[in-house]
């Protein structure tokens, strides 16, 4: 973000998107939706160690109206698609998909009749992140990307839309 | 022990002994789906108050096809003795359910507990609870067509038996001489090596 400083000090002046965007990648709020296993490493990433707060993201909505990104953290069954396609349409735009994991990314061990291959067949989605599970500094790096994206006002971004 | 049960028709590799010996903790009946109610209503009156779980079996080739199983218990406090707790006694029902007409009695009058687990014998085997209050799917989403844990439905599901699997660069594929896209062990092995910037040829000399 470029900011120039005034002689004097009393002011700083910058471009509006550039505020808005930092705002807004400053603040990626994601929806309290644990599928699996996954999840209890995206638990640990928003505990001390970890502390998902660094990066504004420690606020868990429990309301898709009020949540930015939504973590697909774990297997999605065929009976879940469903819900989880609602969800996604209940959050308000701009809005991100991370699919954390290889269950949610492909399946993963599960190829049988009862799990999606893969939750971009019902949602899109932004950033991938491999593993079995994921290590919780993975999914910080995940909403890292997710927050250079917005940044450069990339899917999604409020100005991206404009 | 010796064995109080008659044997269904014809034993089959997937069931070869068709009757169960009885084990040390639960004696086993089997019975027909039409002596199956009077049968738990007697061991419930005779303490068998708690029925732990009900669940399916599939045996295809074998008549009757299917086993509905009932695991009851008789609580020790209605065991009488205070020598008796801890030692619960148990009991399993085996009943037999034709292909033809896959159904037997409810019993989630008998055991409230028996509600949901029939749902899922339902769900995903698709035998009939004849008499139950509430029989749709509990598991699978409600419109699912077929029952999954029949041993003839595809591990895939119907919509994606015909995709063939990838072909990975096993070693026992390669053996077989199975084709795998091109990709064999040893091409894969070649890459590495010239991605370490030596050859095969070097590293075996």
């Amino acid at each position: 973000m470029a900011v120039s400083e005034l002689p004097g000090g009393q002011f700083l002046l910058a471009k509006l998107d550039d505020v808005a965007r930092w705002a807004q990648s400053s603040s990626v709020w994601p929806l309290t939706m644990g599928l699996a296993c996954c999840a209890i490493e995206m638990m640990t990433a928003t505990a001390a160690e970890y502390d998902i707060a660094r990066f504004g993201s420690e606020v868990f909505r429990a309301s898709p109206r009020q949540a930015d990104l939504m973590i697909v953290s774990g297997r999605v069954a065929q009976k879940m698609a469903p819900v989880v396609r609602r969800l996604y349409d209940q959050m308000a735009d701009p809005k991100w998909v991370i699919s954390m994991g290889a269950c949610a990314s492909s399946g993963g061990v599960f190829d049988n009749y009862a799990i999606v291959q893969g939750v971009d067949t019902i949602v899109p989605v932004d950033v991938y992140v491999p593993g079995c599970p994921p290590t919780p500094d993975g999914l910080l790096y995940a909403v890292n990307l997710i927050q250079q994206q917005i940044r450069q006002g990339g899917r999604g971004g409020i100005l991206a839309r404009a | 022990m010796p064995s109080s049960q008659t044997p269904p028709a014809g034993a089959t590799a997937l069931d070869p002994t068709a009757v169960r010996p009885d084990i040390a903790d639960a004696r086993i009946l089997r019975v027909t789906p039409a002596e199956l109610r009077a049968t738990l209503e007697g061991l419930k009156a005779d303490g068998f108050t708690v029925m732990m779980d009900v669940g399916g079996v599939d045996y295809p080739g074998r008549e009757p096809r299917f086993d509905v199983v009932y695991h009851l218990v008789k609580l020790a406090a209605s065991a009488g003795t205070v020598a008796a707790v801890g030692t619960p006694e148990r009991v399993r029902v085996l009943c037999g359910v034709p292909e033809a007409d896959p159904a037997v009695p409810s019993i989630a009058d008998l055991w409230p507990s028996a509600n949901w687990a029939e749902r899922e014998v339902f769900d995903l085997f698709g035998v009939r609870f004849d008499g139950h209050p509430d029989l749709r799917r509990i598991q699978l989403p409600a419109d699912w067509e077929g029952h999954p844990l029949r041993k003839d439905y595809p591990l895939r599901g119907p919509a994606r038996e015909r995709a063939p699997r990838p072909n990975f660069a096993l070693k026992s594929n390669v053996a077989a001489g199975t084709p795998a896209s091109g990709r064999t062990a040893a091409a894969l092995q070649k890459q590495i090596a010239a991605a370490r910037g030596q050859s095969r040829e070097d590293e075996t000399k």
